[in-house]
């Protein structure tokens, strides 16, 4: 008979239980009578006829047994029996099972909600045509790997023309922009991009249409796309949009499309236009620039291309530009690089929730040791029933499969409860999510979530089970020859202390995964305490910026942005509660990226590519003072670095040091960038300011006077007496009163933008010490339970011990033992482990190194503190043994 | 957990089942009956274990049973030997004879 039909066979059988059982025993019955019959005509009394025909059969009960598993539903019906007395046990001890249903559920929902993140962040894929075809381009100046200098509009032109591996090339950036023709100024995030933008993506316009070709030719009217969310924010969903003419940088620009509600690469815009559109990006400087590199390129993949083909590819297009243009390029050249889109927008948050992940697992396997300590607690006091399923004919096999059924049982309630949990921490989850990436959107508690937590509950079921079902199973043969007497004083000896030493085994492994998971925890919290220590260079306290980002189109001159922003200081030095005001083109950890250029020092012959690379920012008199930055050197600037006035510099001091060592720079020359040098006198070295982020090196930073290079954007800077934030609404009516066409951008107090660099790393090491405070918790639990059980294990030789004169002391450490043993191993274990990971946490840690010794040994402390005090405590109940009543129960 | 005894007594039961419901379809007891006069020493051992293996011929198509009333008006299960199961009779006991004979040469040559 083939498998299938056996199957469907033992699924009808269970089914159809009763009827068979009914008819079963009708048969034997009927059996028993004709027998009973046949034994009377022999000659046999009723009852002897009675007693012979049984004895004929052979038992019912043996006899019925053996025909349903002829049968062939067994299996399936045994699994019932076993669910169904696994319910019943637990719905007697409902503390027990509670306990357990409640590990297991803070343990499986703690991984469910890591788990939804990883899924929705880092494997989700791209809401875009074949995602996994979309590659991004990076160029990289070695070895300076980390930094990308970007590409040049003939950059662009030549991959375009002379790659083989991609179906089509994009080009993006982004810029801010004034939006006019409607009741008030607005200014707009807008992404600047080719033609095929779209296509490359694979977004279709939800209303009208995307770019054409011919959108991106010289000359053709600008168009606009709109986002979906700004359409909605800002127009109110009115489809009405589509045609309507709206004024940006002094042209006429027309809407020709919406997007649906799908995030686009690389961030969301509020608007989109064609690079013909831009007027920077058009401008025939621009496009004939080949050293003016600052646009992102991604594209493509011709079908059946791999990621390597095309990386060969790229560096071949590369070597043959490097040697038509060498002048453009540094020596030693850049590399074009390739990297899959979907690992692109994923890197900032890998590492995070892998290790987030890794640290709940752990967590996970802490429980499930918990969990089996618990259960063999729970098995050694039920040996007698143990005993007797054994007697009855259970074979070894069968008692497992009762054990692990249970275990399982409780760990899919406990898992049932979990995704509870999970879904209540499900918007601090996104929350937290939304600080490393913008792919926050797919988390959710769906299919495949629902389908991990299942797995890892059965997982962790078994894995539980497994150990006390073994230990018990091999404890039956104990169990029954001492009579199958329960747990306690009494016999089944080597079941018992073999279970003991299981269940210090157990502790053990509890210690050392907590002492890993702390020494996580400890290293990132000392890490975040530095990084908030950091001397950034600059003091946030009490300083508020307001952006002011002029419209290109009305300030196209520097004479006009100059009167603005002399008309802006003045009155915002005038307004009450201002100690100091001033403008700058960025603020430190303002998170807008910088303006670079090759900083040349006068009598030093260097070719224009091998220049070093530095920052420049545009400030007015007093920035300094408003951000609290240092003067180390010389000046900072001054009024007198007005237009008309000789050009001065001040340089921070890490560039200060590059270029001239331990020499005085103050009074030698700078120029920057190519061309006909406009020499700067130095003037001035100011300390460096961790302006990027403040775990990353401050960079090379040049300052100028904003009067003689009149920025076109920028925020203005009030340090207040008060707190800052009161003087938003006057600054802004300040530049209203000064342009009333001139919106104002974010305004934000330095110190929160401080808060928000540090928000991050804070959540995650938060998340961190909250697991390892609670693996801590489950760890301390289960040591407990080892010495509790090691105490009334030996109540009777304790009693023995005090009767003859031992002193209380010496008890006392004598149970000890047993649990510090545990904790011993477990330290030195978890310390070994915590060793060979040092290199994979050692990315996120900032300034501490991952075998910081300081950690370990405070986090060793810790746990010893809090072991000792968690055996201590049961083991007390020792000392309160009373000898007589010990020995009694002999 | 079967021992060589216990296979080779199992499959001797399930042709002397198949043996006895040739000659005509029988209730449970009925062939226990049957086997008895032929065979005292196996029936001892195995009265318990027919229900089992009938139910497990009829498991493999080689019986099939349905309810009807007994020579003493009782309600009782029948069995009847199918196509597949008397084909599988004539298999076996083929097998079983030429067995037999292969014992009897080797004991005549012994």
């Amino acid at each position: 008979m083939s498998a299938i039909h056996r199957a469907l066979a033992a699924v009808r059988g269970l089914f159809q239980r009763r009827r068979l059982e009914a008819e079963l025993d009708e048969e034997l019955r009927f059996h028993l009578a004709m027998e009973t019959a046949a034994q009377l005509r022999q000659g046999a009394s009723p009852e002897e006829a009675a007693r012979r025909a049984a004895l004929k059969l052979g038992g019912l009960e043996p006899t019925k047994e053996a025909a349903r598993s002829a049968r062939g539903y067994r299996g399936l019906e045994a699994l019932g029996q076993d669910v169904r007395f696994a319910l019943r046990l637990l719905r007697r001890n409902p503390a027990y099972a509670g306990a357990v249903v409640a590990a297991l559920a803070l343990g499986i929902g703690a991984n469910t909600a890591i788990f939804s993140v990883v899924r929705g962040v880092l494997l989700h894929e791209l809401p875009y045509r074949e995602p996994g075809r979309l590659v991004v381009l990076h160029q990289r100046q070695p070895p300076d790997l980390d930094r990308d200098q970007l590409f040049s509009v003939p950059d662009i032109e030549d991959l375009r023309r002379r790659q083989h591996t991609f179906a089509s090339l994009a080009e993006y950036h982004s810029m801010w922009f004034n939006l006019l023709g409607r009741a008030e100024p607005e200014r707009v995030q807008t992404g600047v991009v080719s033609a095929n933008f779209f296509n490359v993506l694979g977004t279709r316009a939800l209303l009208g249409r995307t770019f054409s070709p011919d959108d991106d030719k010289p000359g053709a009217q600008p168009v606009l796309v709109f986002s979906h969310a700004y359409w909605l924010r800002s127009w109110g969903g009115d489809p009405a949009v589509i045609g309507r003419i709206l004024e940006m940088n002094d042209h006429p620009h027309r809407v020709i499309g919406v997007l649906p509600p799908v995030p686009q690469y690389p961030n969301d815009n509020d608007l989109w236009m064609p690079t013909s559109a831009c007027p920077f990006r058009s401008d025939p400087r621009t496009i004939a620039a080949r050293q003016g590199r600052g646009y992102n390129v991604f594209g493509r993949l011709r079908p059946g291309v791999t990621l390597a083909q095309a990386q060969q590819d790229l560096a071949t297009v590369n070597h043959s530009l490097l040697a038509e243009y060498p002048g453009d390029y540094p020596t030693g050249g850049y590399r074009i690089e390739a990297v899959p889109m979907l690992t692109e927008l994923t890197a900032r948050a890998r590492p995070t929730l892998l290790l987030l992940l890794a640290t709940v697992l752990l967590v996970l396997l802490i429980v499930c040791a918990n969990v089996a300590n618990l259960q063999l607690a729970r098995l050694s006091s039920r040996g007698e029933e143990i005993g007797l399923r054994a007697a009855l004919g259970a074979g070894r096999g069968r008692l497992l499969r009762q054990l692990l059924t249970e275990s399982v049982i409780l760990a899919l309630l406990g898992a049932a409860l979990g995704v509870g949990v999970a879904a209540a921490l499900l918007r601090a989850l996104v929350a937290f999510a939304a600080r490393f990436t913008s792919r926050t959107g797919d988390i959710a508690l769906d299919g495949q979530v629902l389908v991990f937590t299942l797995a890892v509950a059965v997982v962790a079921g078994l894995l539980s089970g497994t150990l006390p079902a073994l230990a018990a199973s091999r404890g039956i043969a104990g169990a029954m020859s001492a009579g199958g007497r329960a747990g306690g004083g009494g016999g089944g000896g080597q079941g018992q202390a073999g279970s003991v030493r299981l269940r210090a085994l157990l502790a053990g492994v509890q210690v050392a995964v907590s002492f890993l998971l702390l020494i996580g925890a400890g290293l990132t919290l000392r890490s975040v305490w530095k990084l908030q220590a950091v001397d950034a260079g600059f003091n946030p306290e009490n300083a508020l910026a307001v952006a002011v980002d002029l419209d290109w189109a009305h300030y196209k001159t520097p004479a006009l942005r100059r009167t603005f922003q002399r008309a802006l200081l003045e009155k915002a030095r005038a307004l009450p509660g201002v100690a100091a005001a001033a403008y700058s083109s960025n603020y430190p950890l303002d998170g807008t990226g910088r303006a670079t250029a090759g900083v040349r020092v006068e009598g030093r012959a260097i070719a224009d590519s091998d220049l070093p690379q530095a920052d420049f920012r545009f400030a007015s008199p007093g920035a300094f003072a408003a951000l609290g930055i240092r003067t180390e050197r010389g000046r900072g600037l001054e009024e007198t670095d007005r237009d008309g006035a000789p050009p001065v510099a001040v340089l921070g001091h890490a560039l200060a040091s590059r270029l001239f060592g331990s020499e005085d720079p103050v009074g030698r020359r700078v120029t920057f960038g190519p061309g006909t040098p406009l020499w700067h006198t130095v003037v001035g070295v100011i300390a460096d300011v961790r302006d990027l982020s403040l775990d990353r090196d401050p960079g090379d930073a040049v300052w100028l006077p904003l009067d003689q290079n009149p920025a076109l954007a920028g925020s203005l800077l009030l340090r207040s007496r008060r707190d800052p934030i009161d003087l938003a609404a006057a600054a802004r009516r300040l530049v209203l009163d000064i342009d009333p066409r001139q919106p104002v951008g974010r305004v934000q107090t330095l110190e929160t933008a401080r808060s928000a660099s540090l928000a991050a790393p804070r959540l995650t090491t938060l998340l961190l010490c909250a697991f390892a405070a609670l693996a801590l918790a489950v760890t301390v639990i289960g040591l407990g339970g080892v010495v509790a059980f090691g105490v009334i294990r030996r109540t009777r030789e304790i009693g023995i011990r005090m009767a003859l004169g031992a002193d209380r002391g010496a008890i006392l450490a004598a149970v000890l033992r047993e649990g510090l043993a545990a904790v011993g191993t477990g330290l030195l274990v978890g310390a070994g482990a915590a060793l060979l990971l040092a290199r994979v946490i050692a990315r996120l840690l900032f300034d501490v190194p991952p075998t910081d010794p300081v950690t370990y040994l405070a986090v060793a402390l810790l746990l010893v503190a809090v072991a000792a005090l968690a055996c201590l405590l049961p083991a007390r109940r020792a000392t309160a043994v009373q000898p007589s009543l010990a020995l009694r129960s002999l | 957990m079967a021992t060589e005894k216990e296979d080779l007594l199992q499959g001797t039961l399930d042709l002397l089942i198949l043996r006895t419901l040739a000659i005509e379809p029988q209730h449970g007891w009925g062939i226990a009956q049957r086997i008895e006069q032929v065979s005292r020493d196996v029936l001892s051992v195995t009265q318990g274990s027919l229900y089992p293996a009938l139910y497990r011929l009829e498991e493999q198509g080689a019986i099939a049973a349905e309810w009807g009333i007994s020579e003493n008006n009782r309600r009782a299960k029948f069995y009847r030997l199918t196509r597949a199961g008397k084909r599988r009779l004539e298999r076996e006991t083929e097998s079983w004879e030429r067995f037999v004979e292969a014992v009897a040469r080797v004991l005549r040559t012994a």
